[in-house]
């Protein structure tokens, strides 16, 4: 029980970290075109190329894997736990929403990471579909991908939309991990909590913004 | 003042159970939320009914029997309350009370509002006490503890084991009892000795009880009586972390 749920705790932080750095490259599409295209492009190729991120990488679908299996076994096993159901159960007065429903909101984020996969990840990296062109530098045009995506209205909703369960997950998810990994310290719980609801909002509102810029850019 | 009660009558552990509505007038806004089942109660006898079944003693709040879910709550409306505590008077006239058993499947229903909590017996047997030969007391100063650590060894050590952070769990997790439980003896000096061994025995039992994993929803500190912090919680994995990292 422990250990599955510190499996959970420890990959949705190495989760967490992966987030910020995507979305501070992320930023990048929000420069003027011209620019954003020659620095995104660049940016991901180098990222292609080298060896300790590709490792990075490889640790990253684990830790996806992992998170979403043990977070599956234990959500199974603490409903086996629970039984019977109380008839009016008022739980809003004692925890927050997204506290109660992890699992539900997960179930929207995995959705997201397999679409997401398969829009850049599968045409990047695999070459499925359509080739990709090159920029004036030659390198993989990533950003006429995103951009591409981004003016179709439905994957651009898509995109925005599903960071809202994002932020939810994240909100709860950060403080819990935190707890279960056993950091105690009541002082420090209080401010813990208000980073959460920060790191939540930030990359909420990042991730969702960016799909909305690029569309009426 | 008149209200209706809808009570979980459910004949044995094995029985089909379903809530049944009472409509009991007579009440006083005085009277404690058992006192009012009392009154029902009394109202069933003469009727010939079977009486509800539900559990009391000190009707004080410092032994932990009185647990039910009322109106979707752990003892009622108030944070951090029994249901001895709670009065008649923090509902309205013309009010439908829903009136529960506490549900988690280490619970097993005995009689209506009456559950089975001696899974908890069987946790703190696995190292909830100290083991030292009982002679006479022991002179109050001959173990100095400071302040900081008798207070918070206090704090873990209000847990009156009514099982409200289980039933309003949604995994049904024991984490809280069995956190309090195992910081209240391990701050001490007292129970430096046993403290490796009550950690990983109590952890271990009350996984074998079947009881859920800790999510950190909050929903159990807002529920108990003896307002024990979850911090209690990350406490006790921290030390379990390095138990098993360590030894
Ligand atoms: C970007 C992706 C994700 C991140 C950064 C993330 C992050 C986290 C973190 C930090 C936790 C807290 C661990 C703890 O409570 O100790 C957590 C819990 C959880 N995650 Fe995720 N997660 C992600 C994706 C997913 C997906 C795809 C699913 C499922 C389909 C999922 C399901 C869950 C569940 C069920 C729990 C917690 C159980 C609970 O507290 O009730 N997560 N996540
Ligand atoms: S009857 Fe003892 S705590 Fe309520």
């Amino acid at each position: 029980m422990f250990f599955r749920k510190s499996i959970v705790a420890a990959t949705g932080l190495f989760l967490c970290i992966f987030l910020i750095v995507h979305l501070s490259a992320n930023a990048i599409l929000l420069l003027p075109e011209t620019t954003a295209r020659e620095l995104y492009n660049s940016y991901s190729t180098a990222l292609r190329e080298n060896l300790f991120i590709t490792l990075i990488a490889y640790l990253l679908y684990i830790s996806i894997i992992l998170h979403v299996v043990y977070a599956a076994i234990i959500t199974f096993r603490n409903t086996k736990s629970k039984g019977e159901k109380y008839k009016v159960n008022h739980n809003n007065k004692n925890s927050t929403w997204m506290s109660q429903n992890m699992g539900f909101l997960g179930v929207f984020i995995l959705l997201f990471i397999v679409v997401h996969l398969a829009n850049f990840w599968a045409k990047i990296k695999l070459g499925i579909g359509e080739d990709v062109g090159v920029d004036v530098n030659g390198n993989v045009d990533v950003y006429e991908v995103t951009s591409f995506l981004f003016h179709n209205m439905y994957f651009m909703l898509f995109y925005s939309v599903l960071m809202i369960p994002l932020g939810f997950h994240l909100y709860h998810g950060l403080k819990s991990a935190f707890m279960t990994l056993g950091f105690y310290h009541k002082k420090g719980l209080r401010l813990l909590a208000k980073i959460s609801l920060a790191y939540a909002i930030i990359m909420s509102v990042g991730f969702g913004i960016i799909p909305l810029f690029v569309y009426f850019k | 003042m008149k209200v209706t009660f809808k009570i979980w009558r459910q004949e044995n552990t094995d029985a089909q159970g379903e809530l049944k509505a009472y409509e009991v007038d007579g009440l006083s806004e005085d009277m404690s939320f058992l006192e009012a089942l009392d009154h029902l109660n009394e109202i069933l006898v003469l009727k010939d009914e079977k009486v509800i079944a539900f559990e009391h003693d000190c009707r004080e709040g410092i032994c932990g029997q009185c647990g039910v879910f009322i109106n979707g709550r752990a003892h009622g409306p108030h944070n951090n309350t029994t249901t001895c505590q709670l009065h008649m008077r923090s509902f309205k006239e013309g009010d439908t009370i829903v009136v529960e058993p506490w549900r988690a499947s280490s619970f097993p229903i005995v009689k209506d509002l009456v559950v089975d909590r001696s899974a908890f017996d069987r946790i703190i047997q696995q190292g909830g006490y100290i083991t030292a030969k009982t002679g006479t007391a022991a002179e109050a100063n001959a173990i100095l503890v400071s302040k900081e650590v008798s207070d918070s060894a206090m704090d873990a050590a209000a847990c009156i084991g009514c099982g409200a952070c289980v039933a309003t769990c949604k995994n049904a997790s024991a984490a809280l009892f069995t956190a309090a439980k195992i910081n209240h003896l391990n701050k001490l000096p007292q129970g430096q000795p046993e403290a490796h061994r009550r950690l990983l025995d109590m952890t271990a039992q009350m996984e074998f009880e079947n009881f859920g994993s800790c999510t950190f929803t909050g929903a159990c500190e807002i529920e108990c009586p003896a307002d024990i912090s979850i911090s209690n919680i990350a406490e006790m994995n921290a030390r379990y972390v390095k138990a098993k990292l360590f030894g």
